[in-house]
């Protein structure tokens, strides 16, 4: 099987890492598009195999201009098989690769004030929600103003705009003391894959 | 629950998400049950140290704001 972890655009190496159950990476064309697969058995969803798939993707983002990375545990039997299903999608995924060129992945939870509504009424379970929606709205604001795009916790931020963006959740976090905010990455862009489309 | 410990789980769950459910779908098969994902969710603690470096990064920002 043909294990794949992204597409990417102006890769200069392959990361120095092996691939999901320590098969070697290879760089393969396809319809001008280059991908960075490895061979073997299908892989099981073991929490190696998960993590073996994180690090290459990881390693893709630091090594090349664009990476989309490609969901875990869709393998292909062949060569025939990758290049009949990347074909009729070569547009869609060069459109994704220029969406997020430069731009890294920042996950955002929020938890708070009232994360589960002890409502005794539908009326009170509702204001409650409401309360939630309106702390949520304030928090997205700021943050979607430094992003190129975001999706449900998710924003697609340009790379020079990074610490500009840290510096912006810990300012709501300040600002909010009422609400927990988690912010996690810098992850390559697994959220916006097709945003092309 | 801690800060801290809220932080790694939250980071924990994300990389599994993204992991598993987001990224480009270049093929129709998916070999994962929702079995085997719930087995995943459930194992992963080990890669609480790899999250580390992560969340480093995140604290080392935080401590320059500080600076500023």
């Amino acid at each position: 099987m043909i294990h794949v972890y992204g597409v990417v655009e102006g890769l200069r190496e392959l990361p120095p890492v092996a691939g999901v159950a320590g098969a070697p990476l290879r760089r393969r064309r396809v319809e001008g598009l280059e991908l960075v697969v490895s061979d073997g058995p299908d892989a099981e969803v073991t929490q190696a195999a998960v993590l073996e798939h994180a690090e290459v993707v990881e390693g893709l983002m630091s090594r090349s201009a664009a990476v989309l990375p490609a969901q875990f545990g869709r393998p292909f039997g062949d060569e025939d098989d990758l290049a009949a299903a990347i074909r009729p999608k070569a547009a869609e995924l060069s459109r994704g690769l220029e969406h997020v060129r430069g731009c890294v992945e920042f996950g955002l939870r929020v938890v708070g004030p009232t994360e589960t509504p002890e409502a005794s009424s539908g009326t009170e379970y509702m204001r409650a929600r409401l309360e939630q929606e309106r702390a949520l709205a304030k928090i997205d604001e700021p943050l979607a103003k430094l992003s190129r795009a975001s999706s449900e916790r998710a924003y697609l931020v340009p790379a020079d705009n990074a610490e500009a963006f840290r510096r912006a959740v810990h300012r709501l976090q300040v600002e909010h003391p009422e609400l927990t905010i988690v912010c996690t990455g810098p992850w390559p862009p697994y959220s916006f894959g097709a945003e092309g489309a | 629950m801690s800060a801290p410990t809220l932080q790694h789980q939250v980071t924990l769950l994300e990389l599994v998400d993204r992991v598993l459910n987001k990224g480009v779908v270049l093929s129709g098969d998916i070999t994962l049950s929702v079995a085997d994902v719930d087995l995943v969710y459930v194992g992963l603690r080990v890669l609480l140290s790899s999250v580390a470096t992560l969340e480093e990064q995140n604290a080392q920002a935080i401590a320059q704001e500080g600076l500023r």
